[in-house]
């Protein structure tokens, strides 16, 4: 390790601090309460006295609406993430570790549920169970599993190739003993990098749901819900669109960068490559 | 070559067979029962019955599967209960629209993206190159409905210049459907420049290290033109693996274009079916886009083989 840190990792968790802290900060103090609707005062643009962010078309205050969408963006990630995270690496290393045809089987099977866009399954899910945070979640979920998988694949197989794990068979280890005591460890650099990308692939999937309406509904706040009902307000206040969005994108960016960040910091071989 | 056709085909086809099934069961499981979510709580239950019967429903569920699979052959998928219209018809009529999006963008970004990421690998070393690199990162983050929220307050709501939403068919006019593509076509093609930036950045990288590279500086070309000319072609290989990547990505980003800019394409139909709760129009529509991207999964698939003899000739043809 350097001293050092990278500029990636210090920019990404930066942001990613900024994203959490208005997020849990939402919890215990917001400028307005979320869903006090304001009328006469709607539509206020941003440096409004009281409204530093402004007001939307019902006059509920955009700072607050930010918070508290922040919220739902870090739950919907972190539930969805973590609910992946172990079912996704035990198929990865179950694929790795079994024979070539059923090898050859596993690993087309995620290919196919891979080509699935996490989109479309949460809008077949939303006709069967109706629009919710839930739809989103296990719609989210269903998809990371075999995207965990799959980057799980590659790895545990090189590992599993090495001469360490070769001395482990030949003194008689069996094949779960393997890929729990020396697979798994090794590839945890692969699984921290791609658990941040993930996050940030979460957030946009939610925003996106919620904007076409399949998502959270009202009285939970999301941030794609935000551009949904200012978009017919958006000649007179872009400002609605454009702030919520910047916040969000910097959410994503942060962990984007956190990722790259952290696989060139756990795969020097990733780093050499880079610099050469 | 055959061989290889012969295998993507095969995996083209148990991937469909698996989508259909998968679609179908995950209605049939978590769906409830299709007449009460279209009667309301309101009908009684001689009427449920009724609808049940008009609709298919009736029967098990591998007679409803078949006769739905056999319905897609023959062009027949039924009507839309609450909006009237033949569910087939209306998905080919919307199909032309969304593939253009699409392919349009697929190609655009692709373009872009080696373009960029070869400039930015010849540029490694100083801040130009550096500055690409930012500006992808950047693209990646940024959804595309946002993007397109943005074009349309200040490109058309403000300027003026280029409509907000609705769509000229390319058989109509030419202008008209460029004029009515372009913002939605720049709002899908940010992030998926961006992916195919640094994915070209960092093949051309290695290619700049290749034998070949050596050669052509050694017979008397410059590194930059040695790049360009020998470099470009091999970079380029590894894309199309990314691209086929995108896919879902790409399609999905195009269901959420066309609520954006209100083009009546797959995605608009299905939103509206999935607003109105109608499992029959989300079965077929969802495997239909399912559909496309195995396709276009597979002829890009193809393409990799035509480009790079190495795939061709592998035994099996699979790539690891």
């Amino acid at each position: 390790m350097s001293s050092r840190w990278p500029t990636q990792l210090v920019v990404g968790t930066v942001l990613i601090g900024l994203f959490v802290g208005i997020g849990l900060m939402s919890l215990v103090w917001t400028p307005h309460d979320a869903e006090a609707l304001n009328v006469a005062a709607r539509l206020a643009p941003p440096g409004t006295e009281g409204h530093l962010l402004g007001t939307d078309r019902l006059g509920r205050d955009v700072t607050t609406q930010i918070m508290v969408g922040a919220r739902n963006s870090l739950v919907v990630a972190v539930v969805s993430t973590a609910a992946a995270l172990v079912p996704g690496v035990f198929l990865g290393l179950v694929t790795a570790g079994s024979k070539r045809a059923s090898r050859e089987v596993l690993s087309r099977a995620t290919d196919v549920a891979l080509a699935l866009p996490g989109i479309l399954v949460a809008l077949v899910l939303a006709t069967a169970m109706g629009a919710s945070n839930t739809t989103t979640m296990v719609a989210i979920t269903a998809w990371f599993i075999p995207v965990m998988a799959r980057v799980v694949i590659g790895p545990a197989r090189q590992i599993m190739a090495r001469e360490f794990v070769e001395a482990a068979r030949a003194s008689g280890r069996g094949k779960w003993y393997i890929l729990i005591r020396h697979v798994l460890p090794n590839i945890g650099p692969v699984v921290i990098v791609q658990t941040s990308l993930l996050f940030a692939s979460a957030i946009l999937i939610e925003a996106a749901l919620s904007y076409l309406g399949v998502g959270a509904q009202r009285p939970t706040t999301s941030w794609g819900m935000l551009f949904n009902e200012s978009q017919a307000v958006v000649g007179e206040a872009p400002t609605l669109v454009l702030i919520p969005g910047v916040v969000m994108v910097l959410a994503v960016l942060g962990f984007n960068l956190l990722g790259d960040g952290l696989r060139a910091a756990l795969d020097p071989r990733q780093t050499t490559k880079a610099v050469v | 070559m055959i061989r290889l056709i012969a295998h993507r085909g095969a995996v083209l086809l148990a991937s469909a067979m698996a989508g259909s099934i998968v679609v179908f069961l995950l209605l049939r499981l978590l769906g409830g029962d299709v007449a009460t979510v279209i009667m309301g709580q309101g009908g009684t239950p001689e009427a449920r019955e009724a609808l049940r019967a008009e609709l298919g429903l009736d029967r098990s569920w591998l007679e409803q599967y078949l006769s739905w699979i056999g319905g897609l052959f023959r062009g027949d998928l039924g009507q839309s209960y609450a909006a009237q219209y033949d569910i087939f018809d209306e998905i080919m009529s919307r199909l032309g629209l969304t593939l253009s999006l699409a392919l349009i963008s697929l190609a655009v970004s692709m373009v872009l993206g080696i373009i960029a990421g070869t400039y930015s690998a010849l540029n490694s070393r100083n801040a130009r190159g550096g500055l690409v690199d930012v500006i992808a990162q950047l693209g990646i983050a940024i959804p595309p409905f946002w993007v397109g929220l943005l074009l349309i307050s200040f490109v058309s709501v403000q300027m003026g210049w280029l409509p907000s939403g609705g769509y000229v068919p390319w058989t109509e006019s030419f202008t008209g459907a460029v004029r009515s593509l372009f913002l939605p076509l720049t709002a899908l093609s940010i992030a998926l420049a961006g992916v195919f930036t640094r994915f070209a950045r960092s093949s051309m990288l290695d290619v700049l290290n290749e034998d070949y590279i050596r050669t052509a500086m050694a017979k008397g070309r410059t590194w930059r033109r040695a790049a360009v000319r020998h470099g470009v072609r091999n970079a380029a290989i590894p894309l199309v693996t990314v691209g086929t990547l995108q896919l879902g990505g790409l399609l999905a980003g195009t269901v959420v274009i066309e609520t954006v800019f209100t083009l009546p394409g797959l995605g608009r139909m299905l939103m509206a079916a999935v607003t109105g709760r109608e499992a029959l129009v989300v079965q077929s529509l969802a495997f239909v886009i399912i559909l496309v991207i195995l396709v276009l999964n597979f002829l890009m698939d193809v393409a990799y083989g035509l480009l790079d003899p190495r795939i061709r000739d592998a035994e099996g043809a699979t790539r690891e």
